[in-house]
């Protein structure tokens, strides 16, 4: 009680200042009158009376500051105070405040920036509820394309019935179709889910219903539920969308609801439906077959079990899967399963680029700090005896350490004002980055936490100035004065602590431009990278008109589905045939060619591969290629180059014998040594079962080169080539060469395939060109983040050096007189001031490569083409540091050389 | 002034409230002038000590002050013990004769074991 009183009346204290210190003053006043009449009465002159009080009273001022100190909360009078004269100082050195608010707004700027982005794509809780107790199981395999993919029915049954501690399994699998609207058509990804997936995964509705159990099996009706985003983006957020029918390939469906906003992993999903929508899901081939991978698998994890029990039970079912089905996964191939906390797998691909970002963002703040900690230093000691004299007029250290502090909060949430501009907009360009990397990039946002972090960041940076300071001890006031101190070059304790910044700002700049170094020589690498195609100026057009699921009238009967999808293909080749035919009549078009897929792009259907009288060594995994098809045009139209034999002809029809062209790799791995054509091969593997691909013999009439399907840093993948008429059109590709900018042809292109096939989306319209860029967008993005972190990095050490050089000049004037007098010639002069710099550029080079050869191992992942540790490069950056550190240095030894003696003697 | 006694952090209070208590409502004269007296003149005390003092008793509510006329007929502000003072004086005053009885027992000189 007696403490919040005393509280509240100090807090009213603040309020009525003016009023209390008119009655004090009275108060004292009278005290003073009262014991100068008592002293009169006792016989005292009215003079000595007056003085004898006085003495007594110990100093009225005083006496009035230490009850003001008692009244209210001095610390905020004070501050008050403290906080003009801040502002007034520091305007009137302005040079000195836009340099530490330019720095320090740039430092907190690019670390609030990539902080929001680890904070939403790495930190932040799942949108899910409950979602850290969410896991990704993984089963991976070796070779191209075997990093994810998938489970089986019967696998999840092993697992649900022999891992207790994955609680409950949430299966979707990905699958496609066109959604027709009314004018148009668009291919979208639907994940085909079970009734108890969103319970499983913790998402709830924001409007209708997601599926349930009952939604499951055949003969129930199909119902979709839509992503936020792609209810945002299709539908503008039309909340009567709900009940609506919408038309999926063949199938009409009823929205039942919207999902809340979520994130998809592995793949995007636009809209999830029940699994009657594709027969083929509820057949026997799906449910039976072990090998038909083809659901993803999320669980949540059962009350109490840990990731680690999850983890050793999924291990051991897993090795009795392994041990009771040995045809299922060849030895050779390393079958594994990973679990992952589904926030992890969520990051997976951003963490190691987004760490790196935080780190260079780090380097850079460190940078900024150490120049204004510099910058303060000096500032401190200029302001020496400014702060000798405060001191000695009865401010104590703590009053003076105060007022260093408020001024340095000023300076620090000023540049923080000004870095959360920069972050603004470095956010949006973050961004872009994020998208390509994590489906949490959505979730970025510059929010309190991280306005939180930058407010903290700012406040640790003001308090680590203040107290870098040195201030002068109490007791040492009198001496100083008497001595008449006006020293400039401060004590040797804090040269040694400016000169240690500079040193560790040359050295942490190293760093950081090792890193840009390696990231940008890794782009030029990867730029360099011949994809294998003959010509960019091709244009590639997806125009996916084969319906694979759910056609219009067919049941469940797999041979009736099977035979609608060939009337389907059928139909969708003779339509391709015609717009090859109106698109070659183009001007400027010099070839057009028909396939199954992109070339550069990765193909999604593989398949295991065997050529004919080669038997693969034990141990070795079975060797799988890609599944491709292409028309007799295709080839030299995509500028895929023949090596040898021919390339598809016309007469390579539906009836004739089943041929096949082979890529390099492909044709390396089965016959090295040895002319491919006229070889058999055939597509094997209990997988095909499931598929209406044959097994047959196909005879080898040619290689291709080989292209960089899947990114110019993707291993080289083995492709099997087939004749477009001989197989499934799959998503169905056309690629045009011409003599000019392809990307000049696509609107004409665009129209004439809309006109033929007005029903049929048209994606991913892109050139050659463009695809390679593309691929290569997210690293020039990093290498070039990266690269103006250690450009500015390098500034500001510059910066730093110069300041400190120029500041150990003017210090040494007086020296630097003597020695001109003394008949050092200018010449000299500049020498010594370039050695002293140079000691410390030298030292900061030597720790920082010693530095960088340790910190450049961990982006030996973003590396490609050339080593963490690469000479060249680190030659380079410290080439590069040492010509910038010169120059800093010659600024500041021009000027020492310039003193006249005359003058600077004269001022001694 | 070097032979006077600097007053001791917390006692200046219990000598404002004892004073308040013996001589009723007094200004700040008249309280530094008894105290000086009563601890005949060992304890000087300056204003500077004084005041904060009296301001904080007073935040505290333990007594509270009122412009009246002094008998010199000055305006002058004069304290005066509260209600809550007076259990404050009682039981600081409770504390400080153990206190005191326990230092007088330690520093006593030592009995002989027997």
């Amino acid at each position: 009680m007696r403490f919040i009183r005393a509280a509240l009346a100090r807090i009213a204290g603040v309020f009525s200042k003016d009023t209390a210190d008119d009655e004090l003053r009275e108060e004292m006043q009278a005290h003073l009158d009262m014991e100068i009449a008592e002293n009169v009465r006792r016989g005292m002159s009215p003079t000595e009376a007056r003085r004898r009080a006085l003495l007594a009273s110990g100093g009225l001022t005083a006496a009035a500051d230490a009850v003001r100190d008692q009244r209210g909360l001095p610390w905020l009078d004070s501050t008050a105070a403290d906080l003009r004269y801040a502002v007034r100082a520091l305007r009137h050195s302005p040079a000195f405040t836009a340099v530490v608010v330019v720095t320090l707004a740039l430092g907190i700027g690019a670390n609030t920036a990539i902080f929001s982005v680890v904070r939403a794509v790495l930190l932040k809780p799942l949108p899910h509820r409950d979602g850290d107790r969410l896991v990704y199981l993984r089963q991976s395999m070796d070779g191209p394309g075997g990093a994810d993919i998938d489970f089986s029915v019967p696998e999840i049954r092993d697992f649900r019935n022999g891992a207790p501690a994955l609680g409950s399994i949430a299966e979707y699998s990905p699958w496609f179709g066109t959604l027709t609207g009314k004018d148009d058509a668009i291919r979208i990804d639907v994940g085909l889910v079970t009734g108890n997936f969103f319970e499983v995964m913790g998402l709830s509705p924001i409007l209708g219903r997601v599926t349930r159990p009952s939604d499951d099996g055949p003969g129930v009706p199909p119902v979709m539920v839509l992503t936020h985003d792609f209810w945002m983006k299709r539908f503008g957020g039309d909340s009567a969308i709900v009940g609506k029918q919408v038309r999926l390939d063949g199938n009409s469906l009823t929205v039942i609801g919207v999902l809340q906003p979520a994130p998809w992993f592995p793949d995007r999903m636009d809209a999830l439906a029940n699994m009657v929508i594709s027969p083929h899901h509820l057949s026997a081939l799906m449910v039976q077959g072990r090998t038909h991978r083809m659901t993803a698998m999320i669980a949540r994890l059962a009350p109490r079990a840990s990731v680690a029990e999850a983890r050793s039970e999924v291990a051991s079912v897993y090795e009795r899967m392994q041990r009771d089905h040995k045809d299922a996964y060849d030895p050779g191939s390393h079958y594994r399963v990973a679990v992952i906390p589904f926030k992890e797998a969520l990051g997976e691909r951003a963490r190691l680029t987004l760490w790196i970002l935080m780190a260079a963002a780090a380097f850079v703040m460190i940078i900024s700090a150490a120049n204004v900690a510099n910058l303060t230093l000096m500032r401190g000691v200029r302001r020496e005896h400014e702060m000798v004299v405060r001191a000695a007029l009865g401010a104590g250290v703590g009053r003076l350490r105060r007022l260093l502090l408020v001024e340095n909060l000023l300076l620090t949430l000023t540049g923080a004002l000004a870095g959360l501009g920069i972050a603004v907009a470095g956010v949006r360009l973050l961004t872009a980055l994020a998208e390509r990397y994590s489906a949490r990039a959505n979730e970025i946002r510059l929010d309190a936490q991280v306005l939180a972090f930058t407010f903290v960041m700012a406040v640790a940076l003001a308090m680590l100035l203040s107290f870098l300071a040195s201030l002068p001890r109490e007791g040492s006031f009198a001496e100083r004065i008497a001595a008449g101190v006006r020293r400039l070059t401060g004590d040797t304790r804090k040269q040694r602590l400016q000169r240690g910044l500079v040193v560790a700002q040359v050295a942490v700049s190293v760093v950081l431009l090792a890193g840009a170094g390696l990231l940008t020589r890794t782009m030029v690498q990867l730029s360099q990278v011949n994809t294998g195609l003959k010509s960019e100026e091709v244009l590639t057009v997806q125009v996916p008109l084969l319906q694979m699921s759910g056609v219009a009238g067919t049941g469940s009967d797999p041979r009736e589905v099977f035979k609608a999808v060939l009337q389907s293909d059928a139909a969708a080749k003779v339509r391709y045939d015609q717009m090859r035919r109106e698109i070659v009549g183009l001007p400027g078009v010099l070839e057009v060619g028909v396939g199954s897929s992109t070339p550069l792009r990765a193909s999604v259907t593989s398949f295991e591969v065997k050529a004919e009288g080669k038997s693969i060594k034990v141990g070795e995994a079975t060797p799988r290629a890609d599944f491709r098809t292409a028309a007799p045009e295709y080839f030299s139209a995509a500028g895929i180059p023949l090596i040898k034999g021919r390339g598809f002809a016309a007469t390579d029809g539906i009836g004739a014998g089943k041929v096949v062209v082979i890529n390099q790799t492909l044709a390396d791995k089965f016959f090295p040594g040895e002319d491919p054509t006229g070889k058999r091969i055939a597509w094997t593997g209990e997988v095909l079962k499931f598929s209406p691909i044959s097994p047959e013999w196909r005879t080898i009439v040619g290689v291709v080169g080989n292209t960089q399907d899947g990114g110019m840093d993707a291993p080289l993948r083995p492709v099997v080539f087939m004749p477009f008429v001989q197989e499934l059109a799959m998503s169905g590709v056309i690629v045009i060469r011409t003599d000019g900018d392809a990307a000049s042809v696509a609107p004409t292109v665009t129209k004439i395939i809309h006109r033929v096939a007005p029903a049929a989306p048209i994606e991913n319209v892109m050139t050659v060109k463009q695809i390679k860029a593309q691929s290569l967008a997210p690293r020039r993005l990093n290498a070039a983040l990266v690269s103006s972190f250690g450009i500015l990095a390098v500034l500001i050490a510059a910066v730093g050096i110069a300041g400190v050089l120029a500041f150990s000049v003017s210090a040494r004037t007086n020296e630097i007189g003597i020695r001109m007098s003394l008949g050092a010639d200018s010449g000299r002069v500049q020498r010594m001031i370039l050695g002293e710099g140079g000691v410390l550029l030298m030292l900061g080079l030597v720790v920082g490569v010693v530095g960088a050869f340790f910190a450049t191992r961990f982006i030996r992942g973003l590396l490609f083409g050339v080593a963490p540790n690469d000479p060249t490069t680190f030659v380079g950056v410290a080439v590069l540091m040492a010509a910038v550190g010169i120059v800093a240095c010659w600024l500041p030894a021009v000027r020492a050389a310039r003193i006249d003696p005359a003058i600077t003697m004269r001022s001694v | 002034m070097a032979d006077k006694l600097d007053v001791k952090q917390g006692t200046l209070a219990l000598m404002i409230l004892k004073t308040l208590e013996g001589l009723g409502p007094l200004h700040g004269y008249g309280i530094a002038r008894r105290i000086e007296e009563t601890s005949k003149n060992r304890l000087a005390l300056n204003y500077g000590t004084l005041y904060p003092a009296l301001l904080k008793l007073e935040q505290e509510g333990f007594i509270k002050a009122e412009w009246r006329q002094s008998e010199n007929n000055r305006r002058a502000k004069f304290y005066a013990l509260t209600a809550a003072g007076r259990k404050q004086l009682a039981r600081e005053t409770r504390e400080w004769h153990e206190t005191a009885d326990l230092i007088a027992a330690f520093l006593a000189p030592k009995r002989e074991v027997p």
